[in-house]
């Protein structure tokens, strides 16, 4: 069934769009505003769920949100109160098309309604989507609205949605207030087949667009490579920020084929994990072999995400080398000091007080002492020359 | 006569400041640049930070409390041998780390024996470096202390580029081949005989009669009461810096401001130090005093401008400050005995050394904020100097400074050594 569209007349005459503008987080806004409609309540999971995605900036901002009532449909009603269990989550996506100014190029500062918003956009084309990354963990009711404000016919504006590619043909709520057009769709996210990319589109031609990316949250494996030697031990770790996977899964690559890591082999494998966001992966007696890099995967209930640790494995014989060879630099930078030494002191006529020493001095070179007592004369003389 | 009446003041002299030069680098731009390790050791022994930073103090202990036995080995057997030695030990201790499976393991090989190689190594070069000069010995000294702040801005990148590509094991072994160049720096240390040696007489009794030498204590007082200060502000700059509202990095460059008007200052005062006649002390009482009130002016400096003022003031006249402070000793005790000399200091003035920090980290502790160390750490720099004015000659405008000469006049008569040996005030 559909449903009820609003107003929605012939086509709009073409609105160039100047600024698409991020907002932040509405979730208060958004709840106030529909707390008289909606069916849901608000949970205390909400505010958690704000701070936990804080990716999602959460700047206020007091664009009042007088919502018409929503009609309910027997659709939703049916679907929303079997998940009713889900914590539900509100997504805000704004667009602006103002007919002010025509440039298109370079930064600009939203101003919506006054307000300064923080993100400067940079436009290259006119029809720029606008795009959200929504994190989910755990299986929740998900709203999604897109505000559309220009200063034409809102009734004229055409309304839809789309996820991926295939057209959504209900569960969304049009309503126009003022100069804002809005669209609100939901759906209860139980499965990795619900996430995914949803756009919501104004105009015939689509061309204004906001898009939500469903997506699970991200693993973080190790950006440098870790290296060691051939014999040594050493520990992968995979952590995730602030989410808690049901299960780990490690993999090797084998080739370009990933080979999972399960059973172990003379303990040589070890997985463990001290909290639940990270695990470990403990490899012993490393071999060139085990090079390579390696995968973790994190599984949810909405799907699989992974990370990657990079291992090089060096023989000894590699810092070895450039060991011996300073070693042997060193050992000629000595050999060629003392020689020269020698060779100067050749040059003079040997003393035969060279046996003298101060203070008992013994040296590893006998013959040094020749240059000392013959040296010092010769230094003399350079010094009163000086 | 085998024995030089007076300092070559240049020709090899100047390869000996080339020596200097290279072994500051390798044994404090080594010590200073260990931090990147830290990291590493943290990681891969599972320990927390405070375990790991005891290597480095335990090395740093070791070379400043092995310098006497540096130095008395260097008055019995000639500078050479023994920082080849040194060199050899440092460089070992660094090799039997590569192989550490546990934090003792690094305590030991890197903190004790490598200590021990650099204890060897260091002083003993400065000594050697001061018999070499007189009236240029103010620069020579200045000269070569640079190669320690040098080092530290090539040695920290350098550490951390062996780390990636090596791990830290591979990196261990490569500064250990590093380290061997001491030996070869060694090599350049030609044995000077001057005509005081023979009768300042064994290390034993030099150090007696050094423990007996009015001024030369008075000295290391006030060395050490400077050095309680002095490490300060390098320990709690960037700590203060971030309490006042500071971003780590525009800290961080301000440290290295400092360290680069350091390397100016040292040069500057070891110029100056040899353009000046008179006692050096006074230059150094000048630098100390300068410093100290620069230190208390800390607390009050809020702006940005005003810190980083008083921070490039701070890097020129604590820089200024170093090479004048190895300059007085051979004026107060003689180029005979400088070896022991300068090893006696340098244990003595570490203990100032290693009780500064923790007391300004106390103060801070106890009072909230910086104010207090800054003012205590200029306090103890205030008093340094002030137990400098009780040094001899140090009013006197027209007196000569310490020549040789009078050394050697005064103590030819016999061949024990004199207890009241120096600038003859007693």
């Amino acid at each position: 069934m559909r449903a009820l569209q609003g107003l929605r007349g012939p086509r709009a005459p073409a609105l160039p769009l100047f600024l698409l503008c991020f907002l932040a987080a509405v979730r208060r806004s958004l709840e106030d505003g529909l707390s008289t409609a909606a069916p849901f309540t608000s949970l205390p999971v909400q505010e958690e769920i704000t701070t936990k995605y804080s990716n999602l900036s959460s700047e206020s901002h007091n664009i009042s949100v007088t919502a018409a009532p929503y009609t309910s449909l027997p659709v939703q009603e049916e679907m929303m109160t079997k998940y009713s269990n889900l914590s539900l989550e509100s997504h805000n996506i704004s667009m602006t098309a103002m007919p002010m100014k025509e440039n298109n190029k370079g930064n600009q500062i939203c101003v919506d309604r006054g307000i300064m918003l923080q993100r400067n956009v940079t436009l290259e084309q006119s029809n720029m989507p606008v795009e959200k990354n929504i994190t989910l963990e755990r299986p929740s009711n998900v709203e999604l609205t897109c505000q559309f404000t220009t200063s034409g016919d809102l009734n004229s504006v055409n309304v839809t949605w789309k996820k991926g590619d295939k057209l959504l043909e209900d569960n969304y709520l049009v309503n126009a207030t003022g100069s804002i057009l809005y669209t609100q769709y939901r759906v209860a996210v139980i499965g990795s087949k619900q996430m995914g990319s949803y756009s919501c589109f104004f105009g015939e031609k689509k061309q204004h667009r906001g898009t939500f990316n469903l997506k699970v949250p991200e693993i973080n494996g190790k950006n440098k490579p870790l290296i060691t030697y051939v014999g040594d031990s050493v520990v992968l770790m995979c952590k995730c920020q602030d989410c808690l996977p049901l299960n780990w899964t490690w993999y090797g690559v084998n080739g370009s084929v990933q080979v999972p890591i399960g059973v172990p082999v003379n303990d040589k494998y070890v997985i463990s994990g001290k909290h639940a966001n990270e695990t470990r992966l403990k490899i012993t007696q490393l071999s060139e072999d085990d090079q390579g890099t390696y995968w973790c995967h994190a599984i949810f209930e909405l799907g699989e995400s992974e990370g990657h640790v990079e291992l090089v494995v060096l023989s000894y014989l590699v810092p070895l080398k450039a060991f011996c060879a300073i070693v042997a630099e060193v050992v000629l930078l000595v050999t060629a000091i003392l020689l020269f030494e020698m060779y100067t002191q050749k040059k003079k006529k040997p003393s035969g007080d060279g046996k003298e020493f101060e203070q008992g001095e013994q040296m590893k070179l006998d013959d040094s002492n020749g240059i000392e007592n013959s040296g010092p004369r010769h230094r003399k003389n350079e010094s009163v020359g000086q | 006569m085998a024995y030089r009446a007076e300092p070559p003041d240049g020709g090899w002299g100047w390869m000996v400041v080339l020596s200097a030069f290279f072994q500051s680098a390798l044994v404090f731009g080594v010590l200073r640049s260990f931090g990147v390790f830290f990291v590493e050791f943290v990681a891969a022994f599972e320990e927390p930070a405070a375990r790991v930073s005891w290597i480095a103090s335990i090395g740093i202990a070791v070379q400043q409390f092995g310098s006497p036995v540096g130095s008395a080995l260097s008055t019995k057997f000639g500078p050479r041998p023994v920082v080849m030695t040194g060199g050899i030990l440092a460089a070992l201790g660094m090799l039997l780390a590569s192989f550490a499976t546990s934090l003792t393991h690094l305590y030991l090989s890197i903190g004790l024996l490598s200590g021990s190689g650099w204890a060897l190594t260091f002083t003993p070069t400065l000594a050697c470096l001061s018999r070499y000069f007189s009236r240029r010995r103010s620069l020579a000294t200045g000269l070569a202390l640079t190669g320690v702040g040098l080092s530290s801005f090539a040695f920290a990148p350098l550490f951390q580029w062996l780390l990636n590509h090596y791990a830290w094991r591979g990196a261990l072994l490569l500064v250990s081949a590093l380290s061997l160049h001491l030996v070869a720096c060694g090599a350049l240390l030609r044995p000077l005989s001057l005509a005081e040696d023979p009768v300042v007489g064994g290390p034993g009794a030099q150090i007696t009669s050094l423990l007996r030498h009015g001024p030369f204590l008075r000295y290391t007082v006030a060395l050490t009461l400077i050095n309680t200060g002095y490490f300060i502000p390098y320990v709690h700059l960037v700590a203060h810096l971030r309490d006042l509202g500071w971003d780590p990095l525009p800290a961080a460059f301000l440290l290295s401001v400092a360290a680069i008007s350091d390397l100016v200052g040292r040069v500057a005062s070891g110029w100056l130090g040899d353009a000046v006649p008179g006692p050096v002390a006074r230059l150094l009482m000048l630098w100390t005093t300068l410093t100290g009130v620069i230190l208390a002016l800390y607390p009050v400096a809020e702006a940005p401008t005003g810190l980083v003022a008083l921070t490039v003031a701070y890097g020129f006249t604590s820089g200024a400050l170093t090479p004048v402070a190895f300059s007085v000793l051979p004026e107060l005790v003689g180029t005979g005995k400088i070896y022991c000399g300068l090893g006696l200091v340098q244990m003595v003035e570490s203990i100032g050394g290693l009780l500064g920090a923790p007391l300004s980290g106390y103060l801070r502790d106890v009072t909230g904020n910086y104010t207090a160390s800054f003012v205590v750490a200029g306090t103890f720099l205030l008093a340094g100097s002030g137990v400098l004015i009780t040094l001899p000659h140090f009013f006197c405008f027209s007196a000569p400074t310490s020549r040789p000469q009078d050394h050697v006049t005064e103590a030819l008569d016999t061949k024990v050594p004199l207890p009241e040996e120096g600038l003859g005030e007693d």
